[in-house]
């Protein structure tokens, strides 16, 4: 059955690896930048090494924050807004990526048929458990499992 | 100082309501199903069937990768315009996102035009180097509709203290 919104509940994610293929693969597509592109140069850049495109990362932490919420019964529909986006660390080679989401305790109207809107706080995480990114997002839940979950 | 040169200009160069057009782009149903597939997996973007019956009714692109392409027009259209720059005085990395909202759906055959203007430089100054460039940037569909906007920090570096290096 639905799990109930909990105020200072967190929930965490799986971890994922990104690999050289996936890095490069991204910002081929889109952020053909050098330190994103090639080690060599990304070696003399401001990173300082072979990093993923942050747009990679809020895509992919996008990505985490759907699974985890639909694992813990809150049918994610689609992200609607992001009031604030901070990328704080480059994501490496090889390194790993999870979310820890809080869930703000309120819902409010969405301009998605059938949909209540949830803000929510992501961290991004690497594996050292190192704060990399921080997001602020209004995401759509469907507004059955509202129904559900709040008797 | 010619805007050709756009890369080619120190923090201190880049005036606020500096205005470019990225350019435009039409997205193909095959692009919004592959960037979803990887990158996004939701119905409204993946199964073109599904889609039909579904909150969007009919096919969506990942908001993601609205926001995708937008970089992908912000770096062809710099490296068209920034010729013979390859000293890292590049305003590259972005450090900061605000008021990201995507307001109407992205649908296959739309076509998007990516606008920019510098809006602020705020006053702080990064590892001795870097200076904050704010930008406000929109993207308007076919119908001239808005259907993303965000405002954006990026890093551009300073102009040294040394008197050769202008």
């Amino acid at each position: 059955m639905t799990t109930s919104f909990t105020p200072s509940g967190h929930l965490n994610s799986e971890p994922l690896t990104l690999d050289k293929n996936a890095i490069v693969a991204f910002a081929s597509r889109f952020d053909p930048q050098p330190y994103h592109l090639d080690s060599e140069a990304a070696e003399q850049s401001i990173f300082g090494g072979l990093c993923a495109s942050g747009w990679h990362i809020a895509a992919l932490a996008t990505r985490l924050v759907s699974e985890t919420l639909l694992q813990n019964g809150h049918p994610f529909v689609e992200m609607i807004s992001v009031s604030q986006l901070r990328w704080s660390q480059p994501i490496f080679v090889n390194e790993q990526i999870s979310v820890r989401i809080a869930l703000d305790a309120s819902l409010s109207e969405s301009p998605i048929p059938g949909t209540r809107a949830q803000s929510l706080q992501v961290d991004v995480c690497n594996g050292e458990g190192a704060e990399v990114a921080k997001m602020s997002a209004t995401v759509a839940i469907s507004a059955e499992s509202v129904l559900e979950a709040r008797p | 100082m010619s805007t050709l040169f756009l890369r080619d200009r120190w923090f201190e160069d880049l005036p606020v309501g500096e205005f470019h057009v990225f350019g435009s782009h039409t997205f193909s149903e095959l692009e919004i199903v592959e960037f979803a597939e990887a990158f996004d997996p939701r119905p409204q973007s993946t199964d073109p069937v599904q889609a039909r019956r579904n909150h969007r009714q009919g096919l969506v692109a990942s908001p993601w990768l609205i926001t995708a392409k937008w970089m992908r027009k912000m770096v062809d259209y710099m490296e068209v315009y920034a010729h013979g720059v390859n000293d890292g005085r590049r305003n590259g990395a972005g450090v900061a996102i605000n008021n990201l909202d995507w307001l109407e759906p992205v649908r296959p055959g739309h076509t998007v035009t990516y606008t920019y203007e510098i809006i602020d430089k705020p006053d702080r100054v990064i590892r001795e180097k870097w200076g904050l460039i704010r930008s406000r940037n929109e993207a308007f569909n076919q119908y001239s509709n808005k259907v993303m906007q965000f405002e954006i920090d990026i890093l551009a570096e300073r102009r040294p203290n040394r008197s050769n290096d202008i």
